[in-house]
């Protein structure tokens, strides 16, 4: 890496971990004056320490919208380059993408062929969903054959059964309301906590500079 | 909760986050010939995947999914990103390079970003493929399944946020019979990983990743400081409901409780030390 290369990483890296805690402070202390009683002007106090964190809140909106001109350049790009390599689904895209463009322009942003193609496609292959999650229920126990398999089996089989309008399966319709709200809500729950500890560690790894994306 | 009270919690949260950090990193990185982690069998695939893939001269398919920056699953865009930046580090010495694909144009500079990274060496990298989300994803998915057709992946390792989308991609890629490694952070993407790809990982693994497919460190000391936050959890909440079960007992009560604590505590110790 030359000297230019790695000034250019330590900039970034400086410029992100400012930026980072800049904001982190500013929504951990902003926004609420009884943090700052101590102090005559204490609601213009609160209101100044939230402003970074909003002003970059909007930046960062601002910039997710161009990255939709990203992305269209992204396709084109890709699949230009397909395109050479005789790809025909390529061919396909490039010319539907090219017609949408055109009949939004040519009828005042209309979008009904939007709606009449690929709603319809989209709900087709919505139904096809269900048949892949279907099999891959069945084919479960030839991944993992263990005890596991057999119980998501089970509760699976339980739950669809206890959905059926039949007043013979009352009891297990019972059992299988319970079987959602208490173990499997119990079991979500601990998941998404997981996860939020997890998102913590992660997202000050990234303030704090260690996080490889901007460090080259 | 009052405002401020919750305010100074996370303030106070936040704190302890960052000094566990460097706590776990400062032993981690004196003892890292030591040091052991909590060993995940789903990892145990990749690098036979990355061999077949440079072997057979065919790319790996990496995907974010739905995850992208300065969304709800920015930090889960990252994670993927360090896990992505190091399997394709690992992949190297292949002519094909990685595929990534995703349906979050935010993702797309980071996943361009990663390639390239990767790729410095031989300063060659492939573009991100990018396909628009639709209604429910299902148009992201259909297009990745005529990818893998047309590209012919060795593996596809699908770390990101995914919804029941998933099991088109999962059940295209087992017809075809390449590998897949799969986890989200829905829980419907999850659940069908864990039924569909041939490995997964459970939620917040996913964040740990990049510590083991790297020989870094740093990277493991993060994971070593998720284990503990979450032991920290395990166990907090049910000495909370065991201490708010406490406060209702009668003093008898509460030395017949003290006892089972004990042995409970007893047991479980023996168990571990068995282990």
């Amino acid at each position: 890496m030359s000297r230019g290369q790695r000034l250019g990483v330590v900039l970034a890296a400086v410029i992100a971990f400012a930026v980072g805690m800049t904001a982190l402070f500013s929504l951990l202390l902003g926004d609420n004056p009884e943090l700052y009683g101590f102090i005559a002007n204490a609601e213009t106090v609160a209101v100044l320490v939230a402003l970074p964190a909003s002003v970059l809140v909007r930046l960062v909106t601002i910039t997710i919208a161009f990255t939709v001109i990203i992305g269209m350049s992204n396709l084109l790009y890709v699949h230009l380059g397909r395109l050479a390599r005789r790809r025909f689904y390529s061919l396909v895209l490039i010319l539907s993408f090219a017609g949408t463009i055109y009949w939004y322009a040519a009828n005042r942003g209309d979008t009904s062929l939007l709606e009449a193609v690929q709603v319809p496609i989209e709900s087709s292959l919505a139904s096809l969903l269900f048949l892949s999650l279907v099999y891959g229920g069945a084919t479960v126990l030839r991944k993992r054959r263990d005890g596991w398999s057999l119980l998501f089996i089970a509760v699976v089989l339980a739950v669809l059964l206890g959905t059926l309008p039949l007043a013979n399966l009352a009891p297990l319709r019972q059992w299988s309301n319970w079987l959602m709200t208490v173990p499997v809500s119990a079991g979500a729950r601990g998941m998404l906590l997981g996860i939020a500890l997890a998102t913590v560690v992660t997202g000050l790894r990234v303030l704090l500079g260690q996080d490889r994306s901007y460090r080259g | 909760m009052a405002n401020t009270t919750l305010q100074v919690y996370s303030i106070l949260f936040v704190t302890m986050t960052i000094m566990l950090v460097y706590t776990v990193r400062f032993f981690r990185v004196r003892q890292q010939r030591r040091s052991t982690q909590r060993p995940i069998a789903s990892f145990d695939r990749l690098p036979v995947w990355v061999g077949q893939a440079v072997e057979s001269n065919r790319p790996l398919h990496l995907s974010f999914g739905g995850a992208g920056i300065g969304e709800d699953s920015t930090v889960v865009s990252l994670a993927s990103a360090e896990f992505f930046y190091h399997l394709s580090l690992s992949a190297g010495l292949a002519d094909a390079m990685p595929i990534v694909s995703t349906s979050s144009t935010a993702a797309i500079p980071l996943g361009q970003d990663t390639l390239r990274r990767a790729r410095q060496s031989d300063h060659q990298t492939a573009p991100v493929h990018w396909y628009p989300q639709g209604q429910r994803s299902i148009a992201y998915a259909a297009a990745i399944t005529e990818l893998l057709a047309d590209e012919n992946p060795a593996a596809h390792v699908l770390a990101g946020s995914f919804g029941s989308e998933l099991a088109l991609i999962l059940d295209r890629a087992d017809c075809r019979q390449q590998g897949t490694f799969a986890v989200s952070d829905q829980l419907e993407g999850q659940a069908i990983a864990w039924a569909m790809a041939d490995e997964v990982l459970i939620g917040e693994e996913l964040f740990a990743a990049a510590g083991y497919v790297s020989a870094g460190a740093a990277a493991q000391a993060d994971a070593a400081a998720m284990d503990v936050w979450r032991g920290m959890l395990i166990a907090g909440l049910p000495l909370l409901l065991l201490f708010n079960f406490v406060l209702r007992l009668e003093s008898a009560g509460r030395v017949l409780l003290l006892l089972a604590v004990l042995a409970v505590a007893v047991i479980g110790l023996a168990a571990y030390l068995r282990r």
